[in-house]
């Protein structure tokens, strides 16, 4: 029971989400089931990374590392943009609680809640941005070193 | 070769994939690739969020250049994926140049979208399920997603008069946030803030946010830095909205 109502249902509704937002930016057909699986494995990955590192700054970059590779080799297979993915799976992630709460507290002016609210959700985004500028910068690198060695081998087969 | 059929073909294509989310390298190397695959070396591209520059040089050293404004967009992944496989496919297998011309407004032609009652299916299920995903009740989900639905009214009848999209996202922020208050007050709703956050979920800049992040790491700061002024200009229009309408319920019940 502790299962369904901690990780499994979680996971259901960032996968329902997804899907909902596949029709906002115009995915068909297989590709929404890929958007959507990468949104529930992201939020899979930061639950079960919980009692790991017990912070969920970074509970979100492994979300957000796992999501990254994910689109990466998706995008491989399927030959397409890995930006779409990529996108639509980060949304869950995305500290939309945040910006609400921090405005809340504004408005009632409580400054300390405000400003320690607004600081946490910059660092959410922050640790959520670290997390794709990694995997996108290590898959820049590995293509190149891939592209370096193809060219060398045809100067040699000339 | 028709030198000025290419640029005009090639700064088309790149055009478009921009108009449809691309980033800023993908926009630049198709570019790039597309006049190598037709045998011009010389060609040169610079692209920002809203304008493309394409330079080519002749073999008699004259220069050819062509400028592309882009429009303010949205983001469109269907048109993405198929220009981008254009691009590879035109790349592969160079056809002439009135074919290459013809399969790409054949691209343009047969776009597809999806019909205004999916796209409030969409808005309804994003909704809803964000607010069940950050712990709401069935109620406040379902209260959510009419908060959504009311959110792509907005936008969409905001778009046809032609408002900016800072202007658009307050007024759809305020709007949901007014419905959902008036559905916790009405004792439909249970969690008044779970709603909000949930139908906020459609508004927040995150594809944006991501987007402006891979173009800061593939070398284009000063894409990634407009992108990421715009990612919190519209997060400010967010709370802006909402705050407007909170502060306005705060008002009238005190």
């Amino acid at each position: 029971m502790e299962i369904l109502t901690g990780y499994v249902l979680p996971c259901v509704y960032a996968f329902a989400a997804c899907i909902g937002f596949s029709f906002l930016y115009n995915v068909h057909g297989f590709g929404m089931v890929i958007c959507a699986v990468g949104g529930a494995l992201g939020w899979l990955a930061y639950l079960l990374s919980a009692p790991l590192v017990g912070s969920d700054l970074i509970q979100i970059f492994v979300a957000s590392l796992v999501i990254s590779i994910y689109s990466e080799v998706m995008a491989r297979i399927r030959k397409c943009p890995v930006t779409g993915y990529l996108m639509i799976a980060l949304f869950p992630l995305v500290p939309g609680g945040g910006i609400y709460y921090a405005m809340e507290y504004a408005i009632n002016g409580e400054t300390d809640l405000f400003l320690s609210t607004l600081l946490h959700t910059l660092g959410l985004a922050g640790s959520l941005a670290v997390g794709i500028l990694l995997v996108s910068s290590a898959v820049r690198l590995v293509n190149g070193l891939l592209r370096r060695r193809a060219d060398h081998r045809a100067v040699r087969g000339e | 070769m028709d030198h000025d059929r290419l640029l005009n073909l090639t700064s088309e294509i790149g055009c478009r994939l921009m108009e449809c989310g691309g980033e800023i390298y993908r926009v630049e190397e198709s570019i790039q690739r597309l006049l190598q695959a037709y045998g011009v070396s010389t060609g040169e591209v610079f692209a920002i969020p809203n304008c493309i520059i394409v330079s080519i040089t002749l073999d008699a050293g004259q220069p050819l250049t062509r400028i592309r404004r882009v429009p303010s967009h949205g983001t469109d992944i269907d048109l993405l994926e198929r220009y981008n496989a254009l691009c590879r496919a035109l790349c592969a297998d160079t056809p002439s140049l009135p074919e290459a011309q013809a399969r790409f407004e054949a691209i343009t032609r047969t776009k597809r979208v999806y019909s205004a009652p999916a796209m409030v299916g969409g808005y309804f299920l994003g909704a809803a399920s964000f607010t069940l995903f950050f712990g709401g009740t069935w109620r406040d989900a379902l209260c959510s997603g009419i908060c959504g639905i009311a959110m792509y009214l907005c936008l969409y009848f905001m778009g046809r008069l032609g408002t900016n999209l800072f202007f658009k996202t307050l007024a759809a922020g305020a709007v949901s946030a007014l419905l959902a208050l008036g559905f916790t007050w009405s004792g439909a709703g249970q969690n008044s803030d779970l709603i909000i956050i949930g139908a906020l979920m459609l508004l927040v800049p995150g594809m944006i946010f991501t987007s402006a992040m891979r173009d800061i790491m593939a070398g284009d700061t000063m894409s990634g830095i407009s992108k990421t002024a715009e990612a919190l200009l519209i997060g400010a229009a967010i709370a802006l909205g909402t705050g407007a309408a909170l502060w306005l319920s705060q008002l009238l019940w005190r």
